[in-house]
């Protein structure tokens, strides 16, 4: 545990101090456009620029600024700092938690023989720990041990087990596990000593080899791809709300400086629209790109059980509904802030468009915590606001076949395509109308420009 | 050579331009006056397609103007325009690509622009800030940038200091002289009579006037400039025949005169109202065109 909290120190430490040299290259002022640290990044941006300069025309040079500016921009640096952090603790806090339970103490008052002992201690790995026995002096010592839980259990002889708190019949934890199998083989072991049988033989009749279970299918889809798919709905819902909101508060800005007229004077408002958007885009599947990498890497390297099984395809099928929920999405969210005529209506304007969101998640959420969809969850995975939560569910899950998941996706694509065409109608029509935020149905109504 | 050829534009019960038409010669810096309200900004908006005509084409060397000849074009709307937070040299490089230009000769060309309007030390700073009137220059430089073959400029004198204006009369005719089409509005009309060599007034969405400076103030009735003495109201001209009193500045009066009125019989009421200190033919004013050609 210790090293996590020097690396996370070490990574807020290394910020800290980019932080500070980035003050002082622009206290520095225009000196840094020639040797700066920030005039060289400019630099290195420039010829990444450049190098990208035939591809994608006007549309394609709109959409390199907004990454040059919103990649540059402290929002996005902080954010994915802090998204990377998040996820850093994700990856290890589980790795390490399993390493902690890995050793138990028993605690064991009076005497308790050599064969019963044994039993005891070969308990442990069938409840997913190793055990130690620890004699206890008396029975107090055991029940303070007990309470400052030095020891998970008390055997008193054969006789009794003592545990700190009353167990509840649906308890799964390791302390719980151990104290039914404990409460039934010690009794049954002990009761065939008494019964006359040695206690070798007892032992081996307390103990005897399980049975091997063998399935007509392999495993179906386990816990690991779940809880993959519970990190692949945060991110969604990350995602599409973070980007959104970028877009919506992009739109209102170049609207509210009405640096769109200038814009508009040389570009078609779908060429600037379709810029703003595939360069949002872009950064949004950048930083994914990020977060999904670092999880990976990190999880390799610890071990982590992220990507066993079908987790994998969970974490493809994710990603993919990433980008198909923000391709749907950044429509909306852009043709609402043409709408707007200032900042402060930014707000208003993003309360609606959360809510399809929200409820997809909220839904999904839910069903991933059950282990299994509902038939809501599994309708909503064919409607496209819903698609990008719901159907990751269902491939976790396991209750979808691959071409439910194309057919869902397909109809993902031709729900965007009517959908950009509207909101493309409303951003033309609505960018350059000035004189308080418009209204959806008013815009409509009337003719272009 | 820029061409307005009927336009006509309503919004909802409200006449914005009514059968707008004229000419705007390469090589001139061309003044589109009118009072607040004329249609001036919605004549210029419609040069970039930025609003739906009801009728009429503007046209740019005789055929409609298409998309590519727009990116040959500058414009500084009337509101302005810039990202607030982004940083100058950027977004004028930024706005010079997109009207075509290759980024080398977009950076250097941003340089240039941003040093000539006095602008050039706040290339690193954020449009943010600047004061207004910086923020105006840089609004000009993303005009000028690409070396645009005509510009059209709402309002650019408004919010400027003396030595803005100076500068941006200096670039205005500078590029005109260079032969290139130059466009700009104003609501000042006598402010910017000596600036412009050919003019468009409009009003209500009408053309009013349009011709050459020289022609439209030279033609018409003489005007007088009387200075007397002591006198602030020229209460001595008001019951002279043929004579009408157009204003008065800092004591002087500015009399129109009928055709075959005398000047020395003006002259000789004035002397008898006290001592003369000025008395002189001038131009007719393009305000008092204005005026006179809506009778």
């Amino acid at each position: 545990m210790t090293w996590l909290y020097v690396a996370v120190a070490a990574v807020l430490v290394a910020l800290r101090l980019w932080w500070r040299r980035r003050a002082r290259a622009r206290a520095a002022g225009p000196s840094a456009e020639t040797g700066g640290p920030d005039a060289a990044g400019r630099r290195r941006l420039g010829r990444l620029g450049a190098a990208l300069d035939s591809f994608g025309g006007d549309v394609g040079l709109v959409a390199r600024r907004e990454v040059r500016e919103r990649v540059r921009g402290r929002t996005f640096r902080i954010g994915t700092a802090v998204i990377l952090l998040a996820v850093a603790a994700a990856v290890t806090i589980p790795v390490l938690r399993r390493g902690n339970h890995v050793h138990d103490r028993v605690g064991v008052v009076g005497t308790l023989s050599a064969p019963l002992r044994a039993t005891v201690v070969a308990a442990g790995p069938a409840v997913g720990t190793t055990l130690t026995l620890v004699d206890e002096p008396s029975q107090a010592a055991a029940t303070r041990d007990l309470r400052s839980g030095r020891v998970a259990i008390v055997l008193i002889g054969a006789r009794r087990l003592l545990v700190d708190q009353a167990l509840d019949p649906t308890d799964t934890s390791t302390t719980a596990l151990l104290a039914r199998v404990l409460s039934s083989t010690i009794s049954l072991q002990a009761g065939l000593e008494a019964a006359g049988l040695a206690p070798a033989r007892a032992a081996q009749l307390a103990h005897p080899r399980p049975l091997a279970v063998h399935s007509l299918q392999p495993p179906k889809h386990n816990q690991t791809a779940r809880s993959t798919a519970i990190y692949g709905l945060i991110l969604t819902y990350v995602l599409l709300t973070t980007y959104g909101t970028w877009l919506l508060m992009g739109v209102v800005e170049e609207k509210s400086s009405r640096v769109v007229e200038v814009l508009l004077s040389t570009l078609r408002p779908e060429e600037l629209l379709a810029g703003k958007v595939i360069g949002i885009g872009a950064v949004a599947m950048l930083q994914a790109a990020l977060i999904v990498g670092v999880a990976l890497g990190l999880g390799a390297a610890l071990g982590s059980d992220l990507l066993h099984g079908a987790a994998a395809l969970s974490v493809v099928g994710s990603l993919l509904w990433v980008v198909l929920g923000y391709a749907f999405y950044c429509w909306v969210w852009a043709a609402a802030g043409s709408l707007a005529d200032r900042q402060e209506q930014v707000q208003s304007l993003a309360f609606p468009l959360q809510l399809p969101i929200l409820f997809g998640y909220i839904v999904s959420f839910t069903a991933l915590g059950n282990g299994a969809a509902s038939p809501l969850v599994r309708v909503l995975a064919f409607v496209p606001p819903t698609a990008p939560f719901a159907m990751p569910v269902l491939v976790a899950t396991g209750q979808t076949t691959w071409w439910q998941f194309s057919l869902s996706a397909v109809l993902m694509l031709v729900a965007t395509v009517g959908v950009a065409r509207v909101a493309s109608a409303v951003y033309g029509r609505a960018i350059l109308r000035t004189g308080g935020r418009q209204h959806l149905r008013q815009v409509l109504a009337t003719e272009a420009l | 050579m820029l061409e307005f050829d009927g336009l006509v534009r309503h919004y909802g019960e409200v006449v914005a331009l009514d059968h707008l038409s004229f000419t705007v010669p390469p090589g001139q810096v061309f003044g589109f006056l009118g009072p607040n309200g004329a249609g001036k900004t919605t004549a210029m908006r419609a040069v970039f397609g930025l609003v739906a005509l009801g009728a009429g084409t503007v046209r740019w060397k005789g055929s409609p103007v298409t998309a590519d000849d727009r990116r040959r074009f500058g414009y500084m709307p009337e509101e302005r325009g810039l990202y607030p937070g982004m940083v100058i040299a950027d977004q004028i490089t930024y706005l010079a690509r997109l009207h075509g230009m290759a980024p080398a000769d977009a950076r250097r060309a941003t340089g240039e622009w941003l040093d000539r309007l006095g602008v050039g030390d706040r290339a690193d700073s954020k449009v943010e800030a600047l004061s207004l009137g910086n923020q105006q220059r840089v609004q000009l430089a993303a005009a000028f940038v690409h070396e645009p073959e005509l510009v059209v400029l709402d309002e650019p004198l408004s919010g400027l200091d003396p030595t803005g204006v100076d500068t941006v009369s200096r670039v205005l005719t500078e590029q005109a002289a260079a032969g290139r089409g130059v466009l700009f509005s104003s609501h000042q009309l006598d402010l910017v009579e000596d600036l412009c060599q050919s003019v468009a007034i409009i009003d209500h969405g009408r053309l009013v006037a349009s011709g050459t400076v020289e022609e439209l103030t030279t033609g018409g009735r003489r005007r007088l400039v009387v200075k007397v003495a002591g006198d602030w109201t020229g209460a001595w001209a008001g019951a002279l025949p043929g004579v009408t009193i157009s204003r008065t500045e800092g004591g002087a009066v500015r009399l129109v005169l009928d055709e075959g009125t005398d000047p020395q019989g003006v002259l000789a009421a004035a002397m008898q109202a006290g001592t003369v200190e000025h008395f002189g033919f001038e131009r007719r004013r393009l305000s008092e065109v204005f005026r006179e050609a809506l009778g």
